[in-house]
């Protein structure tokens, strides 16, 4: 089992558990899964995203269990200096396999051509691009913390623009309405939605909608509970999905959109 | 079993590490990776282990979602249900008078009949309108109603709720009460104003206030998982014993409920879905439980509120 949607690091305003890499591992014995995609959420707050990445590769190279159970993603501003550069030092050297934009926090849009740009690269690249559309629930946001939160046909525009890219969505909370034009380009569209998001009740009638390949199992973790995304995969009924196709909910979709 | 079938499958994969996918490590192999492998872990069977009365549950709020509520429950291993059909007047344009409450009453009611074995019937009032909130409280219990669900109408330290908390005092029932405790809602920084119509919102100091005022009332504080600061509530309501917290709500952040065992204690948590049935469980399993805590938060702590009525499942 590959949960595809992990972190370690700090939440500024507020105390987390389990955000190492040690206490995930632990987590992951407990519950069964065999790997994790991480990045560090550091990166989302220091302004200089790239020592948040370095401070990951150190820690998964710290341990010859945390390198083999781990598949690590950078986190790249693609409007602060040398995002180039880190992007390159986070594949070649670090071995890093994706990577996770925050344009909510790091103060750009989606139709920023730079942000376009850096989709066009990890395209050629081969690196499937991660975006979670809220991080925590802005409900009980801090007042420092930003307000606005995103809904599924808020990603849209990005994938229009570069449709060949492969896309990761993760913690879909919110609104998942779209036009039969947007279904389409979903549904022809290399991507998978991760199970986190409290917008997925009703998992087995989404992947009648958007396709049973576009769906991966993820945890959040440690923001949210590590046991409630994979409970929509496992209390699928029968005719929902069968073992087969729950695999592939559990690891096989997140194989193929890593390309590994 | 599912996870080690899945498992195998996935061992089954070109085999991560040598492929050099896996982190800087081009010569690690499986056999090391299986010094430290995951265990057999069955999440359904886990589902299934615990008896559970869903402290928080509604009907009435869309069409079918009787059966639906049914149809979770089956699938969650959800024994019993408290369901209620408060007036949420989110387009603040809805009438809350008191044909309005009746005909909500009614349809949990009507829930009740088509299933008496699983359903518990909260019932619902405006305060506004005392005459007819004790006529209903009346009717409701003669129907069989075992508890109370209080919404935005008034806040519950506001003196209109008095004699509504004195009798439910007499019938030795628990008011469950929407709370909240979001920046611009119902007085918590409202500097922050989202201009909501739910300024009688009730918060934790409002909530903690009346249970200073009647410690012999039973009060239930709703879904720290509903999208409030669930640690300020929890801080808040630490003291007050005679205060209930149901861990129900859609937001599911780790640490929630090993976070209000540390301040309320494992007697004063209730399980509670609100609708968001996999966060309600899952949270729950994923936190760092005993056995025993898991048996009194899943349905023993409930029963024993119901039981205080005669009310409890046997």
């Amino acid at each position: 089992m590959i949960d595809i949607n992990a972190y370690i690091g700090h939440w500024p305003f507020k105390q987390l558990k389990y955000n190492t890499c040690d206490a995930l591992l632990q987590r992951m014995n407990q519950f069964g899964v065999d790997i994790s995609v991480i990045s560090n959420l550091n990166g989302i707050f220091y302004k200089n995203m790239q020592r948040a990445n370095d401070e990951l590769h150190d820690e998964i190279k710290s341990n010859r269990r945390f390198r083999n159970r781990f598949l690590p993603f950078a986190v790249i501003n693609p409007i602060y200096a040398g995002w180039k550069d880190d992007l390159t030092k986070c594949i070649e050297k670090f071995g890093m396999v994706g990577i996770r934009l925050y344009p909510n926090y790091h103060d750009y849009t989606l139709n920023d051509p730079k942000c376009i740009e850096l989709v066009k690269i990890a395209r050629d690249r081969g690196l499937p691009v991660a975006l979670s559309l809220r991080m925590v629930d802005s409900r009980q946001r801090s007042w420092m913390d930003i307000e606005h939160e995103w809904e599924l046909k808020d990603i849209i525009p990005l994938i229009k623009e570069v449709p060949d890219a492969r896309y990761i969505i993760l913690n879909v909370a919110n609104s998942t309405k779209l036009t039969e034009e947007e279904i389409a380009l979903i549904r022809s569209t290399n991507i998978v939605v991760d199970t986190s998001g409290r917008a997925l009740t009703n998992l087995g009638e989404m992947l009648e909608k958007f396709g049973k390949e576009k769906f991966s199992f993820g945890t959040h973790s440690p923001i949210l509970d590590y046991l409630t995304g994979l409970l929509r995969i496992e209390a699928l009924r029968k005719e929902e999905a069968n073992e087969g196709i729950k695999d592939m909910l559990k690891s096989g979709n997140t194989i193929n959109i890593l390309g590994i | 079993m599912l996870i080690s079938k899945s498992r195998r499958k996935f061992l089954g994969y070109a085999g991560l590490s040598t492929t050099g996918i896996l982190f800087g490590s081009a010569s690690t192999s499986w056999s090391a990776k299986a010094k430290s492998i995951p265990s057999e872990f069955n999440l359904m069977a886990e589902v299934r282990k615990y008896r559970k009365i869903d402290a928080h549950a509604h009907v009435g709020f869309k069409p079918g979602d009787i059966d639906e509520q049914i149809d979770f429950a089956d699938r969650l291993g959800i024994d019993k249900l408290c369901i209620s059909n408060p007036i949420t007047n989110y387009s603040g344009k809805e009438p809350e008078d008191p044909a309005q409450v009746r005909a909500n009453n009614d349809v949990v009611l009507k829930a009740m009949k088509k299933y008496p074995d699983r359903f518990i019937g909260y019932l619902t009032l405006n305060p506004r309108y005392q005459k007819e909130s004790v006529e209903e409280i009346k009717r409701c219990v003669d129907h069989g109603m075992v508890g109370y669900k209080g919404y935005t109408q008034v806040k519950i330290n506001d003196p209109l709720y008095y004699p509504i908390i004195e009798k439910f005092i007499d019938l030795n029932m628990t008011m469950l009460m929407h709370a909240f405790v979001q920046i611009g809602v119902g007085g918590y920084r409202m500097k922050y104003d989202t201009g909501q119509a739910a300024a009688n919102t009730t918060i934790p100091e409002d909530m903690a206030e009346i249970a200073g005022r009647y410690p012999e009332a039973i009060f239930q504080f709703a879904h720290i998982g509903g999208g409030g600061d669930w640690e300020y509530a929890c801080k808040i309501l630490k003291d007050h014993k005679n205060v209930y917290v149901d861990t129900s709500g859609s937001n599911n952040e780790e640490y929630m409920i090993n976070f209000a065992m540390e301040h309320l204690g494992e007697d004063r948590l209730l399980f509670g879905c609100d609708g968001s049935y996999y966060q309600g469980i899952g949270k729950l399993l994923a936190a760092d439980l005993s056995e025993g805590q898991k048996k009194k938060i899943f349905f023993d702590n409930c029963n024993h509120l119901l039981k205080k009525s005669g009310n409890h499942v046997d």
